[in-house]
Formats: structure tokens, sequence, C-alpha cells
């Protein structure tokens, strides 16, 4: 009966696969075996397998390390092979199957793939980083009180761009270590568009604020889209370069999120003093071309200014309790 | 050449004959002058020292708030102590303060009557010569002569402007005519020979409403005097003339007051800068002394005009939001004493103007005065792409009532040209 023996790793990556008809299988270092496996700590004639008719079995030929079916420390003798059995030689995996091996279910190319894919169209990948590079020129340029002239800001942002684009570059380098497709250049057109769309979001979190009153009680509701975008980016960092489950990628994305922004957070609270001598208010000015929202009027304004003397009272008495 | 030789020797006489009048009202004052200090509990050590001198026969002693302010704040934590002109120590009560003119009336125990300084019932002329008594740096005590030179202009609560040197351990000394009546107290210098003086008929006031009616707390003392004081300076501020200036384009409100100073800056003289700016700030000369880390009774208004044809709009908001996050209150205040801010903000146009302002207001609470608040307000004009306005103020030690409508006439007043 034929039988597939596959090499692998100790994650249970395919490293080979060879299929067989003979009735008699060897394993071992030595050179006339039918599987010649390269591990220092396998002996030359170190695992047969045997077909008798009915069953294969798997006999250990005396090795110095033993073999052993996963999951258990004795070594094999005469063991009745089923499919998927894997036994470790040396340091190394193989695995048993037969070919009625059950496979799952073919997975459909989804219209989702190819628009990632677009996002590695060379015109689309040229477009969002040049929009990158441009967005943070301006940026840079504008937190610079001097004139800045087109030379002096073309060396930050080319660092800046160089700088964000450590992040692709990073995961497809994790995923070429971890034996997947790297797709590098994917990578980069994905995670570009997000930096974009997160810049996008902060001019847009900007107008808000600078349109708003502190009355306006839904302002947090604007935290979440950069929570939202992040997720995204990480969610499909993870679906282009590892093969993972939907739920699995979920929960590392969820993951990545609470250790940036948890992390950013905790470093934030820490350094918040104990008690701060300043007014902390909301400082956002744009240009009238900026302005949606309509002004109150004067009284509007001293009425709600007159309701926080209550609750600056309110916490000059719960001081005085503690 | 005789005559500048006469005249030099005349000059020579008067200075010893002041010299000489000095040492003898020294000699007839000094056993009811006395170095005030205050004795850290816990070290043992004195932790500040001051003068003092007693006006009645039973042992009230008069001197400044600030010098005895660490035990008006922490009975707890100090005693007041006297020592006399033979070096005799003994712990004072605290009887009575006027933390707005920076008086106190301590008490000593004495076995019979003692001398006393009487206090003057008339002011003195101008160009008097009055002798300062106290003990600076803790050297003993010493008499400065000077000349009494009027009421200081600018001071909102009167201030003797006297010209003689004060200094620091001077304070809550008093001041003396040739009569030895008390005209006025040391409270502060400015240096170069340049002294300020409570008074006397402030301290006139605080002794006898001490003995019509002593106070039960000091603390309740010192919150009526608070809530008094800025109740009568709003008001004078809001019933006097504000009058509009020119700022860039914009129109702004100084107040037309004596004690009310304004300055201005400007960049004009670059003329390579990418934003012309113009600054105007008027503030209130003086402050209220409640402890070394606690002032209140401030007043600050400052106006910033910036106008750029060199920068795009967006940029010039930008640099415009920074000076946003540098705002910060008017007066120093710590934790122990007041709450943090709380701020509102929001945008608004006056109906009576044409400016449209993003406008913030921020108040935090005293904890142990109740009802009294530091105040803050600032807006910046939103309305033109190439120009903008700031308006700010910082009032501290208000009552609500008396900053709302201060903040009101502030924001009716502020608009463009």
């Amino acid at each position: 009966m034929e039988i597939i023996i596959e090499e692998i790793s100790h994650g249970h990556k395919l490293l080979s696969r060879q299929k067989f008809a003979s009735n008699t299988i060897t394993i071992g270092r030595g050179y006339d075996n039918d599987i010649i496996v390269s591990d220092p700590h396998v002996c030359p004639e170190h695992l047969q397998l045997q077909f008798n008719g009915e069953h294969w079995l798997v006999n250990d030929q005396g090795s110095i390390n033993g073999s052993f079916l996963e999951g258990s420390k004795e070594n094999v003798i005469q063991h009745k092979v089923s499919s998927g059995d894997i036994i470790s030689i040396g340091k190394s995996q193989v695995r048993f199957v037969f070919p009625s091996h059950p496979v799952a279910e073919s997975i459909a190319i989804s219209p989702f793939e190819s628009l990632i894919n677009l996002a590695r169209h060379p015109v689309v990948l040229a477009l969002s980083m040049t929009l990158f590079a441009f967005i943070g020129g301006w940026i840079i340029n504008l937190n610079n009180a001097n004139e800045v002239s087109l030379t002096q800001m073309l060396v930050p942002t080319i660092g800046l761009t160089l700088g964000f684009a450590l992040w692709p570059a990073g995961i497809a380098l994790v995923s070429h270590l971890t034996k997947h497709d790297a797709r590098f250049w994917t990578q980069m057109g994905i995670s570009f568009i997000f930096f974009n769309l997160m810049w996008l979001s902060d001019i847009f979190e900007n107008i808000v604020h600078f349109n708003t009153s502190s009355n306006f009680s839904m302002l947090w509701l604007l935290t979440i889209i950069p929570l939202l975008l992040a997720f995204g980016l990480f969610w499909l960092n993870c679906y282009v370069g590892f093969h993972m489950t939907l739920r699995r990628r979920n929960v590392v994305a969820s993951c990545l999120i609470l250790l940036l922004f948890g992390g950013s957070f905790i470093i934030q609270m820490s350094k918040q003093p104990d008690f701060n001598p300043r007014p902390q208010f909301d400082t956002t000015i744009m240009s009238p071309a900026f302005i949606f929202a309509p002004s109150s009027n004067v009284e509007t304004f001293v009425n709600d200014a007159s309701k926080l003397f209550d609750k600056a009272t309110e916490s000059a008495k719960e001081d005085s309790k503690e | 050449m005789k005559s500048i030789f006469a005249l030099l020797l005349m000059c020579f006489s008067t200075l010893s004959f002041a010299v000489e009048q000095a040492e003898e009202i020294f000699k007839q004052l000094a056993p009811s002058l006395y170095q005030i200090r205050l004795i850290d509990k816990a070290s043992g050590e004195k932790s500040s020292i001051g003068s003092g001198f007693q006006i009645s026969s039973d042992g009230l002693i008069a001197t400044n708030y600030h010098v005895i302010s660490g035990f008006a704040r922490h009975p707890h934590k100090y005693t007041i102590e006297y020592l006399d002109n033979k070096g005799n120590k003994a712990e004072l009560t605290l009887k009575s303060v006027d933390v707005i003119n920076d008086l106190a009336i301590v008490q000593r125990e004495v076995p019979n009557e003692m001398a006393f300084f009487e206090i003057a019932q008339q002011p003195p002329t101008k160009g008097e010569e009055l002798y300062s008594l106290g003990n600076p740096h803790d050297l003993g005590m010493i008499v400065v002569p000077g000349t009494y030179n009027g009421l200081k202009n600018e001071s909102f609560n009167d201030r003797i402007h006297f010209t003689g040197s004060v200094n620091s351990g001077m304070s809550g000394g008093p001041v003396v005519n040739k009569a030895t009546q008390v005209v006025g107290i040391n409270v502060a210098t400015s240096g170069n020979q340049i002294g300020f003086l409570v008074p006397h008929d402030k301290l006139l006031a605080l002794y006898q409403q001490y003995q019509e009616s002593p106070p039960t707390s000091i603390e309740q003392q010192m919150a009526a005097q608070l809530m008094q004081n800025q109740e009568k300076l709003i008001t004078t501020i809001m019933n006097s003339d504000w009058q509009l200036k020119q700022l860039g384009r914009g129109l702004i409100p100084t107040i037309d007051v004596p004690f009310v100073r304004c300055w201005g800056e400007s960049n004009s003289d670059k003329a390579d800068a990418q934003i012309m700016a113009a600054v105007a700030n008027c503030d209130l000369d003086e402050n209220t002394y409640i402890s070394a880390d606690f002032f209140t009774g401030s007043l600050e208004m400052e106006y910033r005009y910036m106008e750029s044809d060199k920068i795009g709009s967006t940029k010039f908001y930008h640099i415009f939001e920074r000076q946003l996050n540098q705002v910060a209150p008017g007066n120093l205040a710590g934790k122990d004493d007041v709450t943090e801010y709380q701020c509102h903000h929001d945008l608004v146009m006056p109906q009576t103007s044409n400016i449209n302002n993003k406008a913030v207001f921020c108040t935090r609470a005293y904890k142990d005065f109740p009802e009294l608040y530091d105040v803050l307000y600032i807006a910046i004009s939103i309305d033109h792409e190439q120009y903008a306005l700031l308006s700010h103020f910082t009032i501290a030690g208000v009552a609500q009532e008396t900053s709302l409508a201060f903040l009101a006439k502030f924001m009716e007043s502020v608009s463009w040209k």
C-alpha cells in the first residue's frame, strides 16, 4: 500500500514530502536509506517501516537516541501506523500519511484578496507613499515657526517616510523568518494606505475639536476612530503575512492594540503630576475655513462658565474630606 | 569757595543732628520694640523673623501679617515668640489680622502696665522726616531715618512711599515721626532707598475693631476680608472708565485707574519677522500675601495681536495655538490652597461686536476660603485668515458673581475696529 512520508519542523511546518509504493522503507542518516535525514542526532540506520499486507509497522533500529511517537516516551517497536502519526527521531520529526487521509475543504480566492493585491500595484503604492510624504512634510513645516525651504524639509520628510516603512518591512521579515510568504510590497501598500487614513482621521478629529464646545459630550467617540484604524491595519498585516485562523487574527490584532494604546495610556497616566497648577483645556485653533459650527453669545458662555464654580467648589469639598 | 565750604559744613551738621535725634528716639522706644520670631515646633528653631511694637499698656503688639503668616495658616506647626531689647523671650498669642493691609495684632503677657507706642491721629506731611525702626538681618534693633513721600499712587490699598532703606527683617517695625507717634508700619521695599509702609489709620482701624469685637476665628476673619476686598476692587474697576485702545486692527479695553498699569511691546522693528506681533498687558500693581507659596488679589489683562502675510492661514493659526498651551495662572498657589482648574470652551461671538472668538474660561476654588476663586479667561479670534487677536485676563481671589460680571464686560469690550 502506498504511504506518504513528510519531514516536518517542530512547528509542524512541512519541510519535504515523498510518496512510496514499496513495502519496506528505511529512514536514517546513511546514504543507503530511502529517506536521508541530515540531523546529526539521527543514526545511520534509524527507523524502518514495513507493510505486512494489512498494516504498516514501524520499528526503531536500535538507535542511540530512540524514536518516539508524539506524546509518548516509549521507544517505537512494532508500532502499527495510523494515518497522521508523527514520530520524533533525533531532533527531527517525520509524519506518516495514507493516501486516504482527509484534506481540508478548498478555500475560494475571495475578491478581498484581489483588493489587497491592489495595494501593491506600483501606481497605488507610489501614490500612497507620496501622499504620506507630502502630509508629513506639511506637518513638519507647520510645526516649525520659522520659514522652511523645500530642501530643508526634504531630509526630515524622507526620514519620516523611511521610519514608517520600517513597520511593514519588519512584518515582512517576521513572516519570512516564520516560513511564510514575505509579501513585502503588499505590506508596504496596506500600511501606507492606513497611515494616510490615520492622518486624515487626525485632521478630522481636529476639526471636530475646533468646532465643538466642552458641552459636547460625544467627543469620546472620536477616540474610537484611530483604534479602529489601527485594528484594521494590524488585522490586514496578519492576513497578508501569516496563515492564521480568523479568531487568532482578531486576537493578535486586539492584543497589539492593547499593547500600543494601553501602554501609551499607562505612560501618560504615570507622568500626570499629583497637582497641576495649570489649566487643562482643548487648545485646538484652526483657520477660519474650518469653522462649521455657529457661535454662542456671551450670555450662553457666561451661563456655562457659572456651572464651573459649582464643580470647583465640589472638588474643594472632596479634597478637604480626604 | 568759602560759600561752598559753608554749605558742606551745614550739610554735615544737619546729618549729625539727624543721627543724634535717631539715637534719642531709639533709646526712648527700645523697650516697646520687639523682634517677632516664628518658631518651628518640630525643630525648635526660628523659621522667620520680623519686627513688632507694643501698641497698648496691656501687651498688644502690632506686626506684619506676613511675619506671622506661617502661624495663621498652620497654628499647629509653629509658635510665635518675642525677643525684647533685654533678651527676654516669651510666647505670643495671635489676636487679629488684616490680610489685605498686611497687619497682625499679637499679645504678650505683661505683669504690670508698660510703655507703648502711640498711634498718630494725623498723616505726616510730605517731606517730613520719619524714623523707621526694626531688626534687619537679625543684627539687632536699628533706626533708619527717611522721608515721607505721600501715598503710593499706583496702589489700590493705600501704601506710604517712604524714602529710606527698609530691609526685609524690619517688616512689622514702626515708623515714627519726631513726636514718636507711629505713622506707618514697614511692609515692603523695592530697593534703592524706596520703602513702603502701611499707613497708621489701617492699624488704628484694626486695633479699634479688635477692642470692639475680637474675631472668633482668624481663618474666617481672613475669608471675610478677602471677600470684601475683591468686592471693592472689582466694583471700582467695573465702575471705572473702560477705554478702548487700538491694537493692530483690534480694539481692546484698558481700565483708566491709576492702580492698573499697562505696558506694551512689539516686534515692528524686525522687518524679516514672519509674523508681526504686538502685545499689551495691564495689571494690578499689588497682590495679597497669604503665605510664602500662596498669593491672591492679583488682576492682569493681556492682549496679543498677530498678523502675517508671509505664511498660510493654517500655519498662522497653528503657531497661535501653541500660545494657548502656555497659559498659566496669574498667582502662585499650591495643592493645599486651591483645587485644579475646571474649564469651559466654546466659539463665542458677542452680539454687540463683530469678532468671533474661541473662548476658554477656567476657575479653581480656594480650599480654606469658601466662595473665593481664581479665574482665567483666554480667547483667540478665528474670523480672519491672516490676523488674529488674543485677549486674556486672570483674577485671583474673586467671588462667582463679580468674576462673571467682569467676564461679560470684558468679552463685550474686545472687538475689531
